[in-house]
């Protein structure tokens, strides 16, 4: 996502170009069959693959007619999130649809996983300090810190929640009315923030498997007791119990 | 839950560490095999027949085999055959392993009582003895103080039947009516007369048979040692019953011989699957919460019939008000209190309370498996899990990525390691629209992972077994030198060698709890 832009990634910019330039002069000839087809395809953009089989142009002229369009300010390309090597181009007029960035909180194709966590510690803490928040608390605080230059919209923030609860970091509770749901609807889900763990920063607890050696390994299926790979010549265990 | 090929590995170490491998053949022949008559075990075995003998002895002397007749119907107007069958119980092989728990339990339970405590230890350390035995165990002791042995055994015996930690043997050789296969079981055995839940496998049908009547298998009857030595007498020479084969002592509460005892296993697995419970809770409330939780499974614990008991009985607010007020902590409670932790436990109730134990274990069960995704494959992997675990039914790819915030360029990679190691079920769907395309759908099988995860943990748990062997092994020398030693080097060596031991030691018993929450609860 741009942060500078906002969620919306089908922004209508200049609704009724259509065949001008932005300097008044109409395209001709080949130009114009290009920039048509392009902006047909909206958000989705095309690549020129397609555009030689749809127009049946000779490649030199969708090459040169593409440039052109672009030094006029017309269209852009955009890179494919999961082919990084495929090309899309698009009418200035339409932002990359999710099927071609990745999504909402794609940025350059990639995930922008650093803006994700900064949101996702934000909203922990804050469940972390109210001990139990309902989804409009944490909304009207996300509102209130100011933090982020961009407003964030429910659905968002909801994701971010969601997701917070999928590293169990936050538990998802429904109300009860009774103690600390006094003042909650009964039936309303909350989110109260995990402790588990001794206390480690949402650590969830290591279970008994997962603390030794064999629990975690991924040679698991190939060791046998007396194998080529053997507990008792195991590199791992070796290793564990190097202390 | 069933028993796994690295269950079977596992459970024929115990037998070899403990029994030798004579002993720990037989064992694996009739976990491989399923029950076997004596015939076909000697076949399968090559072993001569006093060899087959000598380990069923022992087998079933320490509650690792029961022997059953079975009868089949006779061919072309036949009279009916009946066989005598061999069936390993896999379950209680590895109760072996929990026998240090078990003692555990009894001692805190039964406030520390030295006497019985040693009694229970006898009791597992030789599978069955009768009261004659329990005696002469006690006199070799040399405990018990002013009293005389035999009643300070009497009294042991009296508290810890009376708690169920001990229980009568089961019959030894129990009929089993001929249509093995079909799930309603007609039983013959007029001892199966209690029966709590239609038991589905073959070894729990059979234990249930074999299972003196609730009334007798707690009481002691009457056990005064004198006469059962005169009654154990008289009955030797009649022993030679119909089966020649069985030619084994394995008499037990019925009135062939002395009343033989053991330890209840399933009570003490019981106790451990409350006491998972309540960790399990504690992990995730308040003490309040722990507290409620106990009190209620301390009240309803009589009422229990199965160790796998889904929901408790119901109680009423007040009555979990005064079993709370019973324990000191729970005396700082106020009744709202009370009230919000039940909340807190998912009770819905409003006159009755009753708790979902089952949903408690799954859950914890699930945590186990989640901690292993996190470990072994990455917090990625980790979000994707719980998302496909929480929604339960096929997802694609796509939406997995997005709800859990995974790259969309990542998250084929990660979910396709999880599926070829087992972790998670795979569907391919063509689409034909909007073009032709494979799409790749998700889904956590829990019956077939938790099995997988089952049959891993029994293979760490033999490799744990295995590498403290190898360390004890690497490390003898250092076993037979003095404490006080001057050597520095040797000295640190030795530490070193001793917190290995304790470090494997401890991670066994903390994976056999793991074990137990997966194959037993
Ligand atoms: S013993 Fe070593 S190689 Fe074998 S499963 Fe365990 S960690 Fe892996």
């Amino acid at each position: 996502m741009r942060k500078s832009e906002g969620p919306s990634s089908l922004k209508r910019k200049r609704p009724d170009l259509g065949t001008k330039n932005s300097s008044g002069g109409a395209l001709i000839g080949q130009e114009k069959v290009l920039y048509d087809l392009i902006c047909s395809k909206q958000s989705m953009g095309i690549c020129t693959f397609d555009m030689k089989r749809e127009t049946k142009f000779a490649e030199s002229v969708v090459t040169k007619s593409l440039k052109s369009l672009q030094t006029k300010g017309l269209i852009k390309i955009v890179q494919h999130y999961q082919n990084k090597g495929k090309k899309f181009y698009l009418s200035n007029d339409f932002e990359p649809a999710k099927e071609l960035t990745g999504g909402n909180w794609y940025r350059d194709g990639e995930l922008d996983k650093d803006y994700i966590n900064t949101l996702k510690q934000v909203c922990a803490r804050m469940i972390q300090r109210k001990k139990l928040m309902t989804i409009e608390g944490i909304v009207e605080s996300f509102k209130q810190s100011g933090a982020f230059k961009v407003e964030l919209s429910r659905e968002q923030i909801e994701e971010i929640v969601n997701a917070l609860v999928l590293d169990n970091q936050v538990m998802e509770v429904k109300s009860s009315g009774f103690g600390e749901f006094e003042f909650i609807p009964i039936g309303k889900i909350c989110y109260k923030y995990c402790t588990q763990g001794g206390g480690l920063k949402g650590e969830p607890k290591t279970g008994a498997m997962a603390s030794i050696p064999c629990g975690v390994c991924p040679r698991i299926t190939y060791c046998t007791p007396n194998g080529i790979i053997s507990p008792a010549t195991c590199v791992y265990y070796t290793k564990w119990l190097d202390f | 839950m069933v028993m796994t090929q690295y269950g079977i590995k596992y459970a024929v170490h115990i037998m070899t560490a403990h029994f030798g491998n004579l002993v720990a053949k037989v064992c694996e022949t009739l976990l491989r095999k399923g029950p076997l008559t004596l015939r076909l075990l000697i076949r399968f075995t090559e072993l001569t027949p006093s060899q087959v003998n000598n380990s069923l002895l022992i087998l079933i002397q320490h509650n690792c085999v029961q022997a059953f007749t079975d009868v089949t119907e006779g061919e072309f107007g036949d009279a009916p055959k009946d066989d005598t069958l061999y069936l390993a119980l896999f379950s209680n092989i590895l109760h072996r392993m929990r026998f240090s728990k078990f003692v555990a339990i009894a001692s805190q339970k039964l406030g520390q009582d030295k006497n019985c405590q040693e009694l229970l230890e006898g009791l597992l350390q030789n599978g069955r003895l009768s009261m004659e035995q329990l005696v002469e165990r006690a006199e070799s002791s040399g405990r018990a103080g002013n009293h005389p042995i035999s009643d300070v055994v009497h009294d042991s015996l009296f508290k810890l039947l009376n708690a169920h930690f001990v229980e009568r043997c089961p019959a030894p050789e129990p009929t089993l009516s001929p249509k093995v296969e079909e799930p309603p079981p007609r039983k013959r055995g007029a001892k199966a007369a209690k029966i709590s839940e239609v038991p589905e496998t073959l070894e729990q049908r059979l234990i249930e048979a074999a299972r003196p009547v609730e009334v007798l298998r707690f009481s002691m009857g009457d056990t005064n040692p004198e006469a059962e030595k005169s009654e154990h007498h008289s009955q030797i020479s009649g022993q030679k019953r119909k089966h020649d084969d069985l030619e084994i002592a394995q008499d037990s509460g019925d009135a062939d011989g002395p009343i033989l005892w053991r330890a209840n296993y399933d009570e003490f697995i019981r106790c451990l699957r409350h006491k998972a419970c309540i960790e399990h809770v504690r992990s995730q409330f308040d003490d309040g919460v722990v507290n409620v939780l106990s009190a209620i499974l301390e009240a309803t614990r009589s009422s229990e019939k199965i160790v796998k008991t889904e929901i408790t009985v119901p109680l009423s607010l007040d009555n979990i008000y005064e079993e709370v007020m019973k324990n000191e902590v729970g005396r700082s409670m106020t009744l709202d209190r009370v009230e919000a932790s039940l909340a807190a436990l998912g009770c819905p109730g409003m006159d009755d309370y009753k708790i979902n134990l089952r949903r408690i274990i799954e859950q914890a069960q699930t945590d186990e498996v989640e901690s292993i995704v996190l470990k072994r494959y990455g917090r990625d992997a980790y979000r994707m899990f719980r998302f496909l675990s929480k929604t339960g039914g096929l997802v694609e790819t796509e939406k997995i990525s997005d709800s859990s915030f995974v790259d969309k360029n990542e998250a084929p990679k990660i979910l396709y390691r999880l599926w070829k190691d087992e972790y998670l079920y795979m569907e391919k769907v063509a689409l034909t629209v909007p073009r032709h395309s494979l799409c790749l759908l998700w889904r956590v099988d829990r019956y077939n992972l938790w099995e997988h995860v089952l049959d891993e943990m029994y293979h760490a748990s033999l490799n744990l077994q295995l590498r403290l062997a190898h360390e004890i092994e690497e490390n003898k020398e250092l076993l037979s030198l003095p404490k006080d030693n001057n050597n520095k080097p040797l000295v640190k060596k030795m530490h070193h060698f001793e917190n290995v031991r304790n470090l494997l030691r401890s991670s066994l018993v903390k994976l056999d709890d793991a074990l137990m929450l997966f194959h037993d609860f």
